[in-house]
């Protein structure tokens, strides 16, 4: 299935290649390329979708078309790693570990243009319901089929842990059926070396009888057979590819004592996680804000400022856990198109109540591309990222801004660039 | 003077029982210095020290200026000179008052923020709902259960259950939590469970099972079954005890059927039991059954305790009383009846042990302000209005409730090798205008006045200093202050024995001129506290001061 969806990738990526031999090159106003800040007077040079070369006033080679906007501001598509637009509401709720939101994908979608018409070039869709609901998908906005839309699937697991003793129980069975099954393992590898064994004892046995010199080359090819275990449950895969590390999970919490039952929960265990709160006032998850950025996690919020509780006292949760040490991902506050269009006015706002600029573009372009496991591949302006690009006329987070073009895989898609 | 002839008898009679009570020593004075350094046990271990500070430890003590050292969450030291490790983090506490903190009895579960349950038998129903079972077997495995029931190994199992379940719940971040560690309050009994408000772990909040059997006591019938019950559970005891003397293994063992559980757990001195009651006749059948079968009930309620004190002392009840609570008398009642602000001093004097609640065991922030378990002090401060001592006002909140939770090992009162839960506060913690400063759970700072924003505005004071280790430059200062406040604490050695005395002696430490503006309505009395808190609010310019000349009256 991932060899599949991987292969689709390829020929998504390999089809508007496949027209031209796509080379052209940028020169804006500047380029917030995050991962090397602000760059002003910025070219960027895109072959067959992927940027190749990011510069300052670099010379351009003759022959190569140049895109020449000296009053833009380009930057990485928005990044939603975390939303429900375009599927059916959150329905469902059957705690299958190894749902796929995928399964529910409708291309061809009026939303999916107005969604790119937004800026937001990749989103992360998560299976509904709670507790374990199953496995997201990075998807992009655009294209005709799912396999065409689908850039990674899974992207992560969703679950959600609350402070009560059933949520706590769905995490510790999960746990509980994947040992039973590296038990299981354990048992055939021990059984089929014990087989090995024994069919090599009976193989030298024979070969006494025969020629001595071809012994070796024999034998190494009696040690051939590779041991297979057998094949993980559905249920039990997700879990797998967690602890190996294959898969990252978002966990969900919605306050701060959940945090302490999550550690009780996960015990000695180690995998690859990102935590989500929806933000709301009287939320209490200043407390953990110390602790969550010590360990240098990466927390998904909506772009808002909340209420200290029982208090009009205004905190701004992302601030304080980015000063603390945590990456820190913003998710527009809803899953409608307006709430993605106001998206980086909410962000700009928490700018101005002092969450750093460079954090709060990392916070809608690379950190949520981490999220889904995109992070090589999407979410910055630099050599050998896919080039997924926004225009504005301003400063993103200005409120005055316009939004000039969207780019997708070194198309325009969308704005008033559109050619 | 009377005092000085009751000191010298007092250090008389104390010196002479000293080589007779080395431990008793040991608690209230000084440890020895020499034997400090090698009590550094590992490295591990954390040290917590509150300097400075006067300390009221709950069993009618009160050392001025003295110092207390936590080790690892349990109080190692109380005293004078005791060594302070290098790596102790140091609270200096100078002009505050430390006390342990109070025990809130009947809480709700909204404070810890979950569902707690201490019910065997919901215990019971969720095993049979967790297994995949047909009516068949569910009636089967309750049948087994209710043979399975007597026995104690059982009892256990399902209390361990369901005290996992309310740490599965527990939420130490909690608001409600918050604001009731701010009232003074470091543990709660919700659902019959003793829980501690620890903010930093949501492990072993849970400090025991309860061991409170309650029983119905509403109605003749009710009482009719209880005694019934008793009856029938002494007989089995006989029974047993006797077939267990006569080790014949040959004649059956006598059959435990239809023998209440829970009145056999009392009997055997397991548990005691808990009754509901106000009424004085109510309260004296209870009395009578408690001297018949020989256990001491705790009796929830105790509204009419004061006219049948004696009774109740006896029988050595411990009496859960409001002493806020208002009920006029019957009108049809020719003797006395109805409530009586007294009523906690007059239980006490008569020697049923009184735990004070709150009128309700909710935080509420709507409605009447100071109804709530967040007004548990002044609950307290009400019996001392009735006559009840400050020491013994402070053990209703703090010691008895720990003993009725039966974890008075742990907390209570602070005393070497209890757990270190304890208040600072800025004065009398029974008096309305007095703050937790800084509450301490465990060793572990649980609540900051300075740092939650709740009370921060009110009354502001500078922090309390913590400090990694003495300061330098301190240390020979402390060392002085340790000394006059040595001198100091044995001029006061009076204030011990007040605890038992409630009369309000008029030769004894009266306000001295030197006392910043005593309040003009003061709502209780506080007759320890004969020296102005070093740190006192400065009077108040809209408060009328009272003209110099006049000598203060004691608010009695």
């Amino acid at each position: 299935m991932k060899l599949f969806a991987s292969a689709l990738l390829a020929i998504a990526t390999a089809l508007p290649s496949a027209a031209a031999q796509d080379v052209f090159a940028l020169r804006v106003g500047r380029a917030e390329t995050i991962g090397q800040g602000t760059l002003d007077h910025a070219v960027i040079l895109v072959e067959n979708g992927v940027i190749t070369v990011v510069g300052q006033d670099l010379p351009v080679e003759r022959g190569i078309p140049i895109i020449d906007l000296p009053d833009a501001v380009v930057m990485p598509g928005l990044i939603n790693c975390r939303t429900r637009i375009g599927v059916d509401g959150r329905g469902g709720g059957g705690a299958d570990i190894a749902a796929r939101a995928s399964a529910e994908l409708y291309p061809r979608q009026d939303v999916w243009e107005e969604l790119l018409a937004t800026g937001t070039t990749t989103l992360g869709i998560y299976p509904p319901g709670n507790g374990i609901p199953g496995l997201a998908a990075a998807v992009r906005p655009a294209g005709d089929t799912v396999a065409a839309m689908v850039l990674k699937d899974p992207a992560y697991l969703q679950l959600y842990l609350r402070s009560d003793r059933g949520s706590k129980k769905l995490f510790t069975d999960a746990f509980e059926k994947l040992d039973k099954y590296l038990e299981k393992v354990a048992k055939e590898r021990e059984k089929f070396d014990k087989d090995n064994e024994k069919s090599k004892d009976k193989d030298k046995d024979k070969d006494k009888d025969k020629d001595k010199d071809k012994d070796k080359d024999k034998d190494s090819k009696k040690n051939a057979p590779e041991f297979k275990p057998s094949q993980p449950d559905d249920d039990v895969r997700p879990v797998l590819d967690l602890i190996t590390g294959r898969l990252r999970a978002v966990i969900g919490i919605r306050k701060a004592g959940d945090w302490l039952h999550l550690l009780d929960v996960m015990g000695e265990r180690k995998f690859e996680f990102d935590l989500q709160c929806d933000l709301r006032d009287d939320l209490d998850l200043f407390y953990i804000a110390e602790e969550v950025g010590k360990r240098g996690l990466r927390v998904i919020f909506d772009p808002t400022i909340i209420q200290h509780p029982g208090t009009r006292r205004e905190r701004s949760m992302p601030a304080e856990f980015a000063k603390a040490g945590a990456k820190l991902a913003l998710s527009p506050r809803s899953d409608s198109v307006e709430a993605h269009r106001d998206w980086l006015n909410q962000v700009g706002e928490l700018v101005r109540y002092g969450l750093d600029r460079q954090i709060a573009l990392r916070a809608v372009t690379l950190e949520p591309a981490h999220v889904l496991g995109l992070g090589d591949k999407l979410g910055s302006i630099e050599a050998g990222r896919t080039a997924n690009l926004v225009f504005f006329d301003r400063d993103p987070f200005d409120p005055a801004r316009r939004l000039l073009g969207v780019m997708l895989d070194g198309r325009f898609v969308s704005g008033e660039l559109l050619p | 003077m009377k005092i000085r002839n009751l000191i010298t008898l007092l250090t008389a009679a104390s010196l002479a029982a000293l080589p007779l009570m080395p431990f008793a020593r040991a608690q209230d004075e000084a440890p020895e210095g020499e034997a400090a350094p090698t009590e550094v046990d590992t490295e591990k271990d954390t040290y917590v020290a509150v300097v400075g500070a006067d300390i009221y430890t709950g069993t009618g003590e009160v050392l001025r200026g003295a110092t207390m050292l936590v080790r690892s969450g349990k109080i190692r030291r109380i005293g004078y000179d005791v060594f302070i490790p290098e790596n102790a983090r140091v609270v200096h506490a100078a002009g505050y008052r430390v006390y342990p903190g109070m025990v809130a009895l009947s809480a709700s579960t909204r404070i810890t923020d979950g569902t707690l349950s201490a019910d065997p038998w919901s215990a019971v129903e969720d095993a049979v709902h967790g297994r995949a079972v047909t009516d068949k077997v569910a009636d089967e495995l309750v049948e087994d259960w209710v043979e399975e029931w007597e026995g104690d190994f059982e009892t256990a199992q399902a209390f361990d259950e369901a005290a996992l379940r309310s740490s599965d719940s527990y939420d130490p971040f909690s608001s409600y939590l918050v604001l009731t560690l701010a009232a003074g309050i470091t543990s709660v009994e919700s659902s019959n469970l003793p829980i501690k408000l620890r903010r930093d772990k949501i492990e072993d909040v849970v400090m025991g099972d309860g061991g409170l059997v309650a029983f119905n006591w509403g109605g003749a019938d009710a009482r009719r079954t209880v005694r019934a019950d008793f009856e029938k559970a002494a007989a089995y005891l006989r029974e047993f005890r006797a077939w267990e003397a006569a080790g014949d293994k040959s004649v059956k063992e006598p059959s435990r059927r239809g023998v209440n559980s829970g009145a056999l757990r009392v009997l055997k001195g397991e548990a005691r039991p808990k009754f509901s009651a106000d009424g004085a006749n109510d309260l004296l059948g209870i009395a009578r059954l408690a001297q018949t079968f020989g256990f001491r009930p705790v009796i929830d309620g105790c509204r009419e305790g004061w006219i049948v004190a004696d009774e109740l002392g006896r029988a050595g009840v411990t009496a859960i009383v409001q002493p806020r609570e208002r009920r006029a008398k019957d009108e049809m009642m020719v003797g006395p009846a109805g409530s009586s602000i007294e009523n906690a001093a007059i239980l006490h004097k008569a020697g049923v042990q009184v735990a004070v609640k709150a009128m309700n065991g909710n935080v509420d922030l709507s409605g009447i302000a100071g109804r709530d378990i967040l007004a548990l002090a002044l609950d307290a401060g009400f019996a001392v209005r009735g006559g009840m001592s400050d020491a013994a006002a402070l053990q209703s909140v703090t010691l008895v409730p720990a003993r009725i939770l039966g974890v008075d090992h742990r907390i209570g009162s602070l005393e070497i090798g209890k757990d270190a839960d304890f208040l600072i506060t800025d004065g009398d913690l029974l008096h309305y205008e007095t703050h937790v400063q800084l509450a301490f759970v465990l060793g572990e700072v649980a609540y900051d006045k300075n740092a939650e924003l709740y009370y921060a505005h009110i009354r502001p004071q500078p922090p309390i200093k913590i400090t990694e280790g003495i300061p330098p430059a301190e240390e020979t200062k402390a060392a002085e202050d340790g000394e006059s406040d040595e001198t100091k604490g044995a001029e006061k050695a009076g204030d011990d024995s007040e605890g038992k005395d409630p009369e309000p002696k008029p030769d004894e430490p009266a306000p001295k001129p030197d006392e910043p503006t005593p309040k003009p309505e003061e709502p209780e009395p506080k007759p320890d506290e004969p020296t102005p808190k070093p740190e006192e609010p400065e009077p108040k310019p809209d408060e009328p001061a009272p003209k110099p000349e006049e000598p203060p009256t004691h608010p009695s």
